[in-house]
């Protein structure tokens, strides 16, 4: 018995150790979701009504039928995914070429550690030669630009992960794929890229939410409601003379629904593919 | 026609894996390429298959030098060591997929797919996946999508290495029965010598990269070409005497073992039996020497007892102790 009430003890510890971790990370958005409920004045009673208030969707209405936050969603959106696939596509080739032909002097990893680098300087380095160049090419406010901009700076990611999970399938698999007569491409995408599902998966998660909350690109190669993506959007209103928070609050909670409806649809292959080559099959 | 390796040469960097091998293997022969780990057998088997390049000289398939030809033209079949079944695919989907990329329409896909399921007796197994199968069943699958289409040649990458020794020799003998019935040329590459002995029409003994001797099974046993086939092929191995002109090679089975003297039989003390059921393996010492020596499952002896061996002289082999190469001069079948 007294085995048994350790065990529970146990179970119940490890609760209290996550409760922390959680309020931490959790006490932000809590905040930002009630406040996109509340009317102002409950926005900026002391002390705040932390659960007790009434509700309201004024700053939905506000945010989404009265200013322009739907574009802006529509333009998050289709700037994201677009990025995302193209970033896939190419860097998936990319990774199976670099993990599965070996090309002279060494190029294998000179090429895999000269993509990497690309992440290592601060992103800002890199605002003002685009800007010029997006100007120059008459990108400016399109999405098309944020489009390149963000699948080039997805690109390394996936090459990276991609590699990993190329590495730990055996080659076996594609060369019996090739000996039945199927040609490269063929073999990588009946043989190999099922296989690899659960690492595109997560890739693809990671892609996304890197492109979905970018700001500071999307800061400086659009200005109109052409192209502007929502975290833009939102944070266009802190204005000189007020502080829209019900608006805000509203535009960033909605823009929470997505990411979470992709990445719970995707957690299977998250997890997966996460720890896949951790455990060998 | 068949197919022809001529000079082919392998390096990986600086280092020589396959070194100008040249074989010839006729249409419809069974030929065992043979050897231990690092002798470059299944380098060879995977230049044939096109998934490895060739470093010098030609392959040849029916004539057509196919040294630049991608695998996927080369029009053959392999069996991989790991059987390499797709995991994602049903066994109907993996024994179908070298008829599907080939654009075979779905009537004759299934008609085929059926034929060798039934040829293997892995009907029931046809909705599983590769990861619900036991490793005899798997190996039975790689072979049904091998000889699902009808190739040019089968290539075998040690296809029984990880089978248990009682499904080895069984399945050992149903793909020589398979082969007969086929009549496709077939390579198959094993470090396994009651393998090779059993399934080819030739043997090719490689070591470090180079041709030993390629030849029937019985000329390989009976005359081997130099002491490391002498050695390699056989068991328990062939005894070595070594002299200062003349290092002299003998079986066990070509060694009579007696308990009592008699004329022109040498002295040796037993060092120890073993016992195997069907016959004795008596280990001897005769000098310095350590000889192996076959005797009958009723053979008895103590351990340091004193016995008589008589050699059947017309059975000895005779190698050059600096070369290896042999120096007998032989009949052969």
């Amino acid at each position: 018995m007294g085995h048994k009430k350790a065990q529970k003890a146990y179970k119940w510890f490890r609760y209290v150790l996550l409760v922390p971790a959680l309020l931490f990370a959790l006490a932000p958005v809590y905040w930002m979701l009630t406040i996109s409920l509340k009317s102002e004045v409950d926005q900026f009673a002391t002390p705040p009504p932390w659960f007790v208030f009434t509700p309201t969707l004024d700053h939905y209405y506000d945010a989404f039928v009265t200013r322009g936050f739907g574009e802006y969603l529509l333009n998050s959106a289709i700037v994201s995914v677009s990025s995302t696939i193209c970033a896939l596509v190419i860097g998936t080739l990319a990774a199976y070429a670099l993990t599965r032909f070996e090309l002279p002097w060494r190029l294998n990893r000179h090429l895999s550690l000269w993509i990497l680098s690309t992440r290592m300087f601060p992103a800002i380095v890199t605002a003002v030669p685009l800007f010029l160049m997006m100007r120059d090419l008459r990108l400016l406010n399109t999405r098309a630009s944020l489009i390149i901009v963000y699948t080039a700076f997805n690109l390394p990611f996936v090459v990276w992960m991609m590699r990993g999970f190329f590495a730990d399938l055996p080659r076996d698999l594609e060369e019996a794929a090739l000996v039945d007569g199927d040609s490269r491409l063929g073999a990588l995408v009946r043989v190999v890229l099922p296989l690899v599902a659960p690492g595109l998966a997560a890739t693809a998660v990671f892609c996304l939410i890197i492109s979905w909350n970018e700001f500071l690109f999307a800061l400086v190669l659009t200005q109109t409601d052409a192209a502007m993506t929502l975290p833009v959007g939102i944070a266009g209103r802190v204005t000189q003379y007020e502080i829209k928070w019900g608006v805000m609050s509203a535009a960033a909670s909605v823009a929470l629904v997505p990411i979470l409806v992709f990445a719970l649809a995707l957690q299977k292959y998250l997890v997966r593919g996460l720890s896949l080559g951790a455990v060998k099959g | 026609m068949g197919i022809e390796f001529r000079n082919v040469s392998k390096h990986f960097g600086g280092a020589s894996v396959v070194d100008d091998l040249s074989l010839e293997i006729r249409d419809g022969e069974f030929v065992v390429l043979l050897g231990p780990s690092g002798c470059g057998k299944t380098t060879t088997l995977r230049m044939l298959a096109g998934l490895e390049t060739v470093s010098s000289g030609d392959i040849f398939i029916e004539g057509e030098r196919v040294n630049d030809v991608p695998t996927q033209h080369r029009d053959l079949a392999m069996v991989f060591q790991s059987y390499a079944l797709y995991p994602h695919m049903t066994i109907v989907e993996n024994i179908g997929y070298p008829l599907r990329v080939r654009k075979f329409d779905k009537a004759q896909r299934v008609e085929r797919v059926n034929r060798v399921a039934a040829m293997l007796e892995i009907e029931s197994l046809l909705e599983r996946k590769p990861r619900q199968l036991s490793g005899g069943e798997r190996q039975r699958v790689a072979l049904a999508r091998a000889i699902v289409r009808e190739p040019r040649a089968y290539l075998m990458d040690e296809p029984l290495s990880n089978l248990d020794a009682r499904l080895r020799v069984q399945m050992r003998g149903e793909l020589k029965r398979l082969q007969h019935q086929l009549g496709t040329t077939t390579i198959y590459v094993t470090h396994d010598q009651a393998e090779a002995m059993t399934l080819a029409s030739r043997v090719a003994v490689m070591r470090k990269g180079r041709l030993q001797q390629f030849d029937t099974p019985m000329n390989i046993y009976n005359c081997p070409a130099n002491r490391f086939v002498a050695e390699f092929v056989g068991s328990p191995s062939m005894n070595f005497i070594e002299g200062e002109q003349v290092t002299i090679g003998i079986r066990p089975e070509h060694i009579q073992v007696f308990s009592e003297p008699r004329d022109g039989a040498i002295a040796a003390s037993v060092y120890v039996t073993e016992l195997m059921g069907n016959e004795t393996f008596v280990f001897l010492s005769v000098g310095t020497n350590r000889l192996i020596a076959r005797a009958p499952a009723d053979f008895r002896a103590e351990v340091e007892s004193k016995v008589w061996l008589q050699f059947a002289e017309d059975k000895m082999h005779y190698f050059d102790p600096k070369s290896g190469e042999s120096l007998t001069q032989r009949h052969k079948l």
